[in-house]
C-alpha cells in the first residue's frame, strides 16, 4: 500500500472516521488526479461524513452545497445583494457620478453574495473541501450547469468577468441513487460505493463514536442492527441511526437490551409503523441468536 | 510505465467494454495516470483504484471484479524500482498516452478474438419478435397522442423562475438594472414567474404472451412518451422485469426496437406481475414520489400469488402521485375484472381504463395531470 494512502487513513481515523482501504484509496486518487469523487450508497452510511472528516483532516474549510429540486445558479453560485444596491443608489442620488460609474459601483464584488460554488472557487488560503450533497435530488439542468463549473473551476460573472480558482477545491459529491445521474457527470468523477458496514466495522464505529457504551452492549447493538437490515423493511436504518440508538442507550444508563429499554428506544432506528411491527415480530428470533 | 503494462490495461478496458461497461478513452488515460502514482504491487490497491476510475455505478462492480482477475494475472510482475519512471505530472503524461491509446487498437487487434459489441449481438432467434408490422399511419397517430399527453404534463409549475413581461412577482435583478437609466429610481418593474414543472412518468408494460397483440402498439406509445419528455422511465416485464429507458432513447423507433429485441429476454413468455412489481419496488420505489404518475399496462393475467401483487401495488400506491392501470381487455363490453390478479389489484388503482385502441389512449390524457 502507498504511504500516502495509509496516511489518509490515519488522518481520517484521527477525526474518528473509521476509514477502510477502499475509501482511503479513493480519496488519495481524487486528490492526486484532481478529480471529483462521487460517493454513492444507501442513506445513513456516512457519505457526508467523509467530506466533513476530510476537511477536518486537511485542516481546511468545508463548503457545503445541499441540493434539492429547483436549485439554480442564483442559490448555488452567486446573487446580487439587491437591497444593498438599492440603498447605495439612493445614497448616491445627488453624487455627480455618471450612470456608467454608478453601474460599475453596484455591480462590483462588494455587492456580490457568494453562494457555495463561488465561495469554493474564490477561497484564497488553501484548497477547501467542496461537498455537493445529494446531487441526485437536483434536476438535470443543474447537473449540466455543475458539470461546467467542475470541468474548469472557473465562473463567468457578466458584470465582473471570469473568476478562476486559485486553489482547485477537493470535490466530493454524494448521491442516494434516487435518480440516474448523467453519464457525463459520472465519467467526470471517480466513483466510490459505500455499503452498510459489516458487523465488525459497525462495532468499531460505535465504540469510536460512543466511547461511553459498555462493550457487551455495543456488540449487542451492532448485532441487532445487522439483523434488522436483513429484514424486509420500507426504510432500512443506517449507521447514523445506530449511533443515535447507542447514544440514547448511554443516556438512559442501559446495560442490556431488555424489552422495556427496547420499547423506549426503538424509535431511534425505526421510523415507520409497519417497520416497527415487522421488527417486533422478528425480535424473538433475533434474541434467540 | 512499461509498455506491456499499458497493453494489459488497454486490453482490460476493451474486455470491460465488451461486457457492457462504457469505458471511454479519457478514462483509460486516467487509469494509466493512476497506475503511475499507486503501488502496483499491491493487488488490492490496484483493484480499488481502477474500480474507482473505470466503473461509474455499483451495478458495474460484479463484471469488473470477474474481469480484474484476468487482468491482474496478465500484468507483468516486477519490483517497485522499475515502476520509477519519468517524473511527469499526470496532466503532462495525458497527452502522450492519449495519442498512444488512440492508435493502440490496430496493434493489438491482430491477436484479438472477435469483438462482440453490446447492442450488435445476435439475439436468441426464438425470443426475437418482429415489431415492424404496423402501418405508418397507426404509428404516427400513436406518437401524436403521446406528444399531446406530454404537453399536458408540461403545464405544471416548478420552483424555478423565468423572466416574463407581465407577471405577479418582481424580478429584482432586472428591475435594478433598468432603474439605472432613471437614476436609481424604480419606475419600470420587470417580472418573473415559476417555470412549468414536468411531472414524472413511470410506465411498466406487460409483454407476456397474453398481451402479444397489444404490447407492440403500446410499446410505440411508450416510445412516444419517452422521446418527448425527459422524465419518463419505462420498464417491460413478462416473468421478470427489465428497464428499457435506455433502449427507447433512440432517434428512430426501428432502432429502438432493434436494441430492445437484442437486450430484453422473455418476450411472450408467462406472466408474473406480482413478482415483477416486487422487483420494481425493490430497485425503483425510492424514485417514485407524489409528482410521479405510474402507469401499468397489463391484462392482469397473473400466474403468481394475488397477495404478492396486492402487496406490491399497496407499496407503489403509497409513494406515487397516481396509479393508473390500463387493461386492453377492458375495451370489450363483456369483460369483467374477475381474474384473481385483477381482483387483488383493484383496491389500489386510482384509474382503471382500457387501452385497446387509439381512442382509449386519447382518453387517457386528463388522468395524467396531477
Amino acid at each position: 500500500m502507498r504511504e500516502e494512502v495509509r496516511q489518509i487513513q490515519r488522518l481520517l481515523e484521527e477525526q474518528i472516521y473509521i476509514a477502510d482501504a477502499a475509501i482511503a484509496t479513493a480519496l488519495y486518487l481524487s486528490m492526486a488526479l484532481g478529480k471529483p469523487l462521487l460517493i454513492e450508497g444507501p442513506a445513513g452510511v456516512g457519505k457526508t461524513e467523509i467530506a466533513k472528516s476530510l476537511a477536518k483532516a486537511l485542516d481546511t474549510k468545508l463548503i457545503r452545497l445541499q441540493c434539492y429540486e429547483g436549485l439554480d445558479a442564483t442559490t448555488a453560485l452567486y446573487e446580487w445583494n439587491y437591497p444593498k444596491q438599492l440603498l447605495h443608489l439612493k445614497l448616491e442620488e445627488t453624487s455627480p457620478a455618471s450612470e456608467a460609474e454608478k453601474e460599475a459601483a453596484i455591480f462590483s464584488e462588494a455587492f456580490l453574495l457568494k453562494r457555495p460554488l463561488l465561495q469554493a472557487i474564490t477561497e484564497h488560503e488553501r484548497a477547501p473541501v467542496l461537498l455537493i450533497d445529494e446531487i441526485d435530488r437536483s434536476d438535470e439542468e443543474f447537473e449540466a450547469f455543475l458539470l461546467e463549473v467542475l470541468s474548469d473551476f472557473q465562473v463567468t460573472i457578466p458584470e465582473i468577468g471570469t473568476v478562476t480558482a486559485t486553489h482547485k477545491p477537493h470535490v466530493v459529491l454524494t448521491s442516494n441513487r434516487s435518480r440516474d445521474l448523467s453519464d457525463a457527470l459520472r465519467r467526470r468523477c471517480l466513483y466510490h460505493w459505500i455499503d452498510y458496514p459489516s458487523l465488525e466495522k459497525e462495532l468499531e464505529i460505535v465504540r469510536a463514536k460512543v466511547p461511553l457504551i459498555a462493550d457487551a452492549l455495543s456488540r449487542r447493538v451492532a448485532q441487532v442492527m445487522q439483523a434488522t437490515r436483513a429484514m424486509s423493511l420500507s426504510k432500512i436504518p443506517g449507521v447514523a441511526e445506530t449511533l443515535d440508538w447507542a447514544n440514547a442507550l448511554v443516556a438512559l444508563n442501559a446495560n442490556e437490551l431488555n424489552d422495556e429499554i427496547m420499547a423506549e428506544t426503538i424509535g431511534c432506528f425505526l421510523k415507520d409503523e409497519t417497520d416497527i411491527a415487522t421488527f417486533k415480530a422478528e425480535l424473538p428470533r433475533i434474541n434467540a441468536d | 510505465m512499461l509498455m506491456s503494462e499499458i497493453e494489459s490495461l488497454v486490453r482490460f478496458c476493451r474486455d470491460l467494454r465488451e461486457h457492457g461497461l462504457s469505458v471511454t478513452p479519457a478514462e483509460v488515460v486516467t487509469a494509466a495516470a493512476a497506475l503511475q502514482i499507486i503501488d502496483t504491487k499491491d493487488r488490492d490497491e490496484v483493484f480499488l483504484s481502477l474500480r474507482n476510475i473505470l466503473t461509474t455505478s455499483v451495478d458495474d462492480f460484479p463484471i469488473f471484479e470477474s474481469l480484474f482477475a484476468t487482468f491482474w494475472s496478465g500484468l507483468p510482475k516486477k519490483t517497485s524500482d522499475n515502476v520509477q519512471i519519468r517524473r511527469t505530472s499526470p496532466v503532462r503524461a495525458t497527452g502522450g498516452l492519449a495519442f498512444f491509446i488512440e492508435n493502440w487498437p490496430t496493434s493489438i487487434r491482430a491477436s484479438a478474438e472477435p469483438v462482440n459489441l453490446p447492442g450488435a449481438s445476435d439475439a436468441d432467434s426464438r425470443a426475437e419478435k418482429d415489431f415492424r408490422a404496423f402501418t405508418n399511419h397507426e404509428l404516427e397517430e400513436i406518437s401524436r397522442i403521446a406528444r399531446r399527453i406530454v404537453r399536458r404534463l408540461a403545464q405544471r409549475r416548478s420552483r424555478r423562475w423565468r423572466p416574463v413581461t407581465h407577471g405577479h412577482r418582481v424580478n429584482l435583478r432586472r428591475s435594478l438594472r433598468m432603474s439605472l437609466k432613471t437614476g436609481g429610481e424604480l419606475i419600470d418593474l420587470a417580472y418573473k414567474e415559476r417555470r412549468p414543472k414536468r411531472t414524472k412518468l413511470v410506465v411498466i408494460c406487460d409483454v407476456s404472451g397474453s398481451m402479444d397483440i397489444y404490447s407492440r402498439l403500446l410499446l410505440q406509445f411508450v416510445y412516444g412518451l419517452q422521446n418527448s419528455f425527459a422524465k419518463v422511465e419505462s420498464f417491460v416485464f413478462a416473468t421478470s422485469l427489465s428497464r428499457i429507458t435506455g433502449e427507447l432513447k433512440n432517434k428512430t423507433y426501428k432502432r429502438a426496437l432493434d436494441r430492445l429485441a437484442a437486450n430484453v429476454r422473455g418476450w411472450s413468455g408467462g406472466t408474473r406481475i406480482g413478482a415483477s412489481l416486487m422487483t420494481f419496488n425493490a430497485q425503483w420505489l425510492r424514485r417514485i414520489d407524489k409528482q410521479t404518475v405510474v402507469i401499468i399496462l397489463s391484462d392482469g393475467w397473473d400466474t403468481g400469488e394475488p397477495q404478492q401483487l396486492a402487496h406490491a401495488l399497496a407499496q407503489l400506491k403509497q409513494r406515487a402521485g397516481r396509479l393508473i392501470w390500463l387493461n386492453p381487455l377492458l375495451g370489450s363490453s363483456a369483460y369483467q375484472p374477475v381474474t384473481r390478479g385483477m381482483q387483488a389489484a383493484m383496491p389500489f388503482i386510482n384509474v382503471f381504463a382500457p387501452a385497446h385502441d387509439l381512442a382509449s389512449l386519447r382518453a387517457l390524457e386528463p388522468h395524467l395531470v396531477l
